[in-house]
């Protein structure tokens, strides 16, 4: 008799656990999205962003400025950590309720492009592209129809904690000229001198835009101009062997030194001051240089001389997009506009995002910069003076090659796999992503 | 006796008040009435999901990748997980985390419960503070914190250094990412305390009276008196655990930050399902898995049910 009551109560548990399981299918089915209203009357537009908090304050007070501009026209932001915002992107646009304007990284554009969830902003007489470069467009162009518009322009770079090499002793090579070589001697040398404090290197070997340069300067494309997978497999090899040989040789921090606690300027190993150098996207310099102390020297990165070619190109640091359901699509069209070609706006976000893509926007707001801004400005000017190799649009599938790449740089790390196998595994997998 | 055996499942509620007396059995219907009562906010909850499950049952069969509309591709979902190595590589990690933290993590529960029953002074404070980690544990902050406790500054590894002991990078290093994370697991005891407690309450005191003056040792009276007393407990404790370790999700999505590194070390089946329907965008692939997990938690529960009855024992 105990039994018969017992068991049901916890079968309907187990079901009841059971469907929780299944409910997590959830949020792929939500509802329909209501009818287009636009026009008349006051229009919310839903903006959405990945950034820090320093990156909201500005883009608040861009925001309102557009709104001054803009009777009529209330915008509605909310921002997340690059990674939580990609994933709750997707169940906007699952639930069928997208926002109007929104951030698109470039490793995404294609996945949402190809499954019409944005729109042509071409097709936007609000959006004018008088002044926006060729190859910029090009960086955010599928099938002729343009699906995004960079942010800004930025490229990596590498910073070195001076305060700390002056200390050791240790000369920064010349990075006009410096190679692969010259800067692991260097970092080998920091930690030495340190007294194994100090590493002198502490780039991340699983960010894609590390090897991206890397390839280029090789004369490969990582990704090519049809959307494919060009990297080879020796230069992906070599990729991680570089840093293995320089982790053997003391240079580079021992397997799980790196924790990666959040991803900000201020948690950086740089700010902690346990590493000497570090690859960024430059258009950070600022918030890192302020986070490790004021001495950090903003580097071209190695071997851009003494390799095959330039590895380097100027790219979105991100994008805008529109999505093809906005309901207020002319609205949006105008805070699109607003945020390539608007210098008042552009004077609240400065570069934060980036070399702002409309070269008089830039010239209007280049005496509010500061020194470090500057710099970087400066940089992405200078690296452009060469002729560099054309850069293409990230394919379908570029976030599995990037995590790919994580998980595979890892493996290589604690010496679980030898880079070459690594490399083979890497081609097979991403290969297999992006033409899925 | 008979009443005492069948509100063990709701024995955490029982707990709130000093130990229910056994033997006042009150009317039957009242009983029934006031069991819906206790599971109405399931059945509002039940709303929510009913849609859902069914959804994800078509869903299972289809091409959905969240954006466009689904295709019918029938068992093609189900035989591509045949060829998936991250799918078997997140069943491995699942597994190797059920039966290994929820073991220990009764064995815990019970050993603190027992401890807790001996008539000790403050026991509401206790046993709160015993339960609270339960309340924390599946929480974002505390598994944040697990990692710093266990990161390479930590104060793990601080108090293994002042040992002399170089400890290894519990987090970052796919050797022990995932032990890291079994800890966290057994840490959050509480629940299946609580309700040990409540169990081990309700053993009649006249019993281990009876063996002590025959001569049964503590030992003979555990095993004798006290396991089989509260084996059905024990099995309800074992199959809630057991599908809570089955579903875990936040400790692996937050210690790895979404990844389920390293190198897939942490990579639970959950957050694979949801890496494949939310970052991959393959929703109908996702959902499949969904049904994949239910069918594994069925048999699991399954076994467990037919298996208790070789050891767990109602006292008719």
């Amino acid at each position: 008799m105990m039994k018969t009551v017992n068991i049901p109560i916890s079968r309907r548990l187990a079901l009841g656990a059971a469907i929780t399981a299944a409910g997590l299918a959830l949020s792929g089915c939500g509802g329909g999205s209501a009818p287009a209203a636009g026009g008349g009357g006051n229009v919310e537009l839903n903006f959405v962003y990945w950034g820090d908090s320093n990156r909201a304050k500005m883009t608040d007070a861009a925001i309102k400025v557009f709104e001054e501009k803009n009777p009529g026209i209330t915008v509605k932001s909310e921002y997340q950590d690059s990674g939580p915002y990609a994933d709750k992107l997707a169940t906007r646009f699952a639930g069928g309720n997208p926002p109007d304007v929104l951030n698109m990284a470039n490793r995404s554009l294609l996945e949402y492009a190809q499954r019409g969830t944005l729109a042509d902003l071409k097709s936007f007489p609000e959006v004018d592209l008088g002044n926006i470069p060729e190859a910029i467009q090009s960086r955010g162009e599928v099938d002729g129809k343009l699906y995004g518009l960079a942010t800004g322009v930025t490229t990596i770079g590498m910073v070195v904690n001076k305060t700390i090499t002056d200390q050791a002793g240790v000369t920064i090579p010349d990075d006009k000229t410096w190679g692969w070589e010259d800067y692991a001697k260097f970092a080998s040398e920091v930690t030495q001198k340190t007294g194994g404090k100090i590493y002198g290197a502490g780039y991340d070997v699983a960010t894609e835009t590390g090897p991206i340069l890397f390839a280029r300067q090789r004369g490969e494309d990582f990704y090519t101009k049809d959307n494919k997978l060009g990297v080879s497999e020796e230069t992906i090899r070599d990729w991680f062997q570089y840093s293995v040989d320089l982790r053997a040789a003391g240079g580079y921090p021992p397997a799980g030194f790196f924790e990666q606690v959040g991803g900000s300027a201020a948690q950086s190993y740089l700010a902690k001051g346990t590493v000497a150098s570090q690859i960024i996207p430059i258009n950070n310099y600022k918030a890192y240089n302020e986070a490790a102390g004021g001495n950090l020297v903003l580097l071209r990165m190695p071997g851009e001389t003494t390799e095959q070619r330039r590895g380097y190109s100027a790219d979105p640091s991100m994008l805008w997009s529109i999505a093809a359901k906005s309901k207020h699509p002319k609205e949006a069209a105008k805070l699109m506009n607003f945020l390539i070609n608007d210098v008042d706006g552009a004077a609240e976000t400065l570069t934060q995002r980036g070399v702002p893509i409309n070269p008089e926007v830039t010239e209007a707001i280049m005496p509010k910069l500061g020194a470090d801004d500057t710099k970087f400005v400066q940089m992405v000017a200078d690296i452009q003076e060469d002729e560099l190799a054309p850069a293409y649009v990230y394919p379908k599938g570029a976030s599995v090659v990037a995590d790919t790449l994580k998980q595979l740089a890892t493996e290589v790390e604690f010496g679980r796999v030898t880079p070459a196998d690594a490399a083979k595994t890497f081609l097979e997998k991403s290969n297999a992503a992006i033409n899925k | 006796m008979s009443v005492l055996t069948k509100q063990a499942p709701a024995a955490a509620a029982t707990l709130a008040g000093p130990g229910g007396r056994p033997g006042r059995a009150r009317p039957k219907r009242k009983n029934q009435r006031s069991g819906y009562l206790f599971l109405l906010p399931w059945f509002i909850g039940m709303l929510f999901t009913i849609i859902p499950f069914f959804a994800s049952l078509y869903l299972a069969f289809t091409d959905y990748n969240l954006f466009t509309e689904p295709n019918f591709v029938g068992l093609a979902n189900f035989q591509a997980m045949f060829e998936d190595p991250r799918l078997l590589q997140s069943l491995k990690v699942t597994f190797i985390y059920t039966f290994v933290s929820v073991p220990i993590s009764l064995a815990v529960a019970l050993l603190i419960a027992i401890v807790l029953n001996r008539g000790l002074q403050g026991l509401a404070i206790y046993r709160s503070v015993y339960y609270l980690p339960s309340l924390l544990g599946g929480s974002v902050a505390i598994v944040m914190l697990w990692r710093y406790i266990f990161g390479n500054d930590g104060i793990v590894n601080s108090a293994l250094g002042f040992l002399g002991i170089q400890g290894p990078a519990w987090v970052t290093d796919p050797e022990y990412a995932l032990s890291t994370l079994i800890v966290l697991n057994v840490w959050t005891f509480g629940s299946p305390m609580v309700i040990f407690l409540a169990g081990l309450r309700q053993v009649p005191t006249m019993y281990y009276e009876a063996a002590s003056i025959d001569g049964a040792s503590r030992w003979r009276q555990f095993r004798s008196i006290t396991l089989p007393l509260i084996s059905p407990i024990i099995f309800f404790n074992l199959i809630m655990q057991l599908i809570g370790s089955f579903q875990t999700f936040t400790q692996g999505y937050v210690m790895s930050g979404g990844t389920g590194g390293p190198a897939d070390s942490t990579l639970f089946y959950n957050l694979y399902l949801y890496q494949k329907g939310f970052t991959e965008f393959e929703m109908g692939y996702a959902s499949a898995m969904a049904w994949l997990l239910l069918m594994i938690i069925a048999i699991f529960t399954a076994i467990n049910f037919i298996a208790s009855k070789f050891w767990v024992f109602y006292d008719n």
